[in-house]
């Protein structure tokens, strides 16, 4: 019987090292190698006619096309159109990554439930925003941290505050993500171990083993939910960082 | 917890990076474009039919005026050709009447004429039965030649009395 943290275990499939640091193939990077295979024949495969009336394939990627692009407008506002690419590939790939986790039997690795690459990520994000606030506002970009209307004796304290949320919003960001995956996969993880261990059990208890199984249904719908509004919590975060970014206060 | 052992962080980083810079590529260079431009070209489309649409509406609400005009032309026409007719079969049937009524007029006092000439023709016939009834009579009774040209004064004034009185 696995135990639930196992599922988050790295192996090793083909083993590379260059001038020694590591970069072997993992259980991680075939999933991550999964995920682009998909996104790619998503968007190929709805484009591949580009029709003026779009059938459902085309639909769907129009759909989640114009769902960013309008988040992207609404939260961070015109200037931000070039970061489309980057917000849309952010959100298409977390949500891929977390959808990727949830199907059965296929025990794809969720390259989200790793606090490696979702702090990666949220911290190419973190310096790509800061760089972008000084390049667009120059050293003017530190009154980011100084509040407008605030009493100058609480001025000191409360440009502290903001430095260190400033700083926490990697860790924030990529903690949320990572979390959120592991709790729901562990979860489904012991309760389907509930199930298993009842119905090997026998007798009265067998029967006992349906109700840690209705639950996992209904874990299954929330962890889908989660998944989703995980992808899209990150992708609305970065939008409001680069609105930061780009509009300051 | 798997996840907090250092020695994974950098084979899934390097992964990461190698995967998420490809994915960029592609939807930077390949598909974000090719949707941007789908979903313009259905924009422009809808806009294109719309502006259509309204010029082709602005064209039957200038039809639908002209016809509307006409029919009030046609109208008024109609209104005005059946008032000169009128007018005219009016002043036709009149002078017709009028015609007809002098015609018949004329008839009325031919025949008058022609009663009048009969009528007296008749009264002279009568005249001339009177004075010889009433010579022959004289000179039956009395034996009396009596001078024709005094019996008929006598005549004349007793039917021009009887004809007075009649009339």
């Amino acid at each position: 019987m696995a135990g639930p943290l196992e599922q988050f275990e790295i192996h090793s499939k083909v083993p590379i090292e260059v001038a020694g640091y590591d970069i072997s193939i993992t259980n991680s990077a075939v999933s991550l190698a999964i995920a682009l295979v998909i996104l790619m024949v998503f968007m190929l495969g709805g484009m591949r006619k580009a029709a003026l009336v779009p059938g459902r394939w085309q639909s769907s990627v129009e759909m989640c096309y114009e769902f960013i692009a309008k988040m992207l407008g609404d939260t961070a506002g015109h200037e931000a159109r070039q970061f489309f690419p980057f917000v849309f590939t952010l959100f298409m790939f977390i949500l891929t990554a977390n959808l990727m986790g949830m199907v059965p039997w296929l025990h794809l690795f969720t390259v989200t439930s790793h606090i490696a690459v979702t702090f990666a990520l949220a911290f190419f994000i973190f310096i790509g925003v800061t760089i972008l606030g000084f390049i667009k506002h120059g050293i003017g970009f530190l009154k980011f941290f100084v509040p407008g209307d605030a009493p100058l004796a609480l001025l000191p304290l409360l440009v502290i505050i903001e430095i260190v949320s400033y700083l926490s919003r990697p860790i924030s960001l990529s903690v949320r993500l990572f979390a959120n995956m592991v709790a729901g996969h562990t979860m489904l993880q012991v309760f389907g171990g509930f199930v298993v261990s009842l119905a090997a059990a026998g007798g009265i208890f067998a029967l006992g083993s349906v109700l840690p199984f209705a639950f996992i249904v209904a874990l299954t719908g929330l962890e889908l939910l989660v998944a989703c509004l995980q992808a899209y919590v990150f992708a609305v975060l970065t939008c409001i960082y680069l609105n930061d970014a780009l509009h300051m206060h | 917890m798997p996840q907090l052992d250092p020695a994974v962080f950098l084979p899934q980083i390097f992964w990461l990076i190698v995967v998420f810079a490809a994915l960029y590529i592609f939807i930077a260079r390949n598909a974000a474009p090719k949707i941007a431009d789908v979903l313009k070209k259905r924009q422009d489309r809808i806009a294109d039919d719309l502006t259509a649409a309204e010029q082709l509406q602005a064209k039957a609400e200038e039809a639908r005026i002209a016809f509307e005009k006409a029919q009030a032309d046609a109208r008024n026409n109609a209104a005005s050709i059946v008032l000169s007719k009128r007018d005219e079969i009016k002043a036709d049937t009149e002078a017709a009447l009028q015609k007809l009524s002098e015609e018949l007029n004329a008839k009325i006092d031919d025949a008058q004429k022609r009663i009048d000439e009969a009528k007296s023709k008749a009264l002279s016939d009568v005249r001339d039965v009177a004075t010889d009834v009433c010579s022959e009579i004289v000179s039956q009774i009395s034996g009396l030649k009596l001078d024709k040209k005094s019996i008929e004064k006598v005549v004349k004034a007793k039917t021009d009395a009887a004809m007075k009185g009649d009339a």
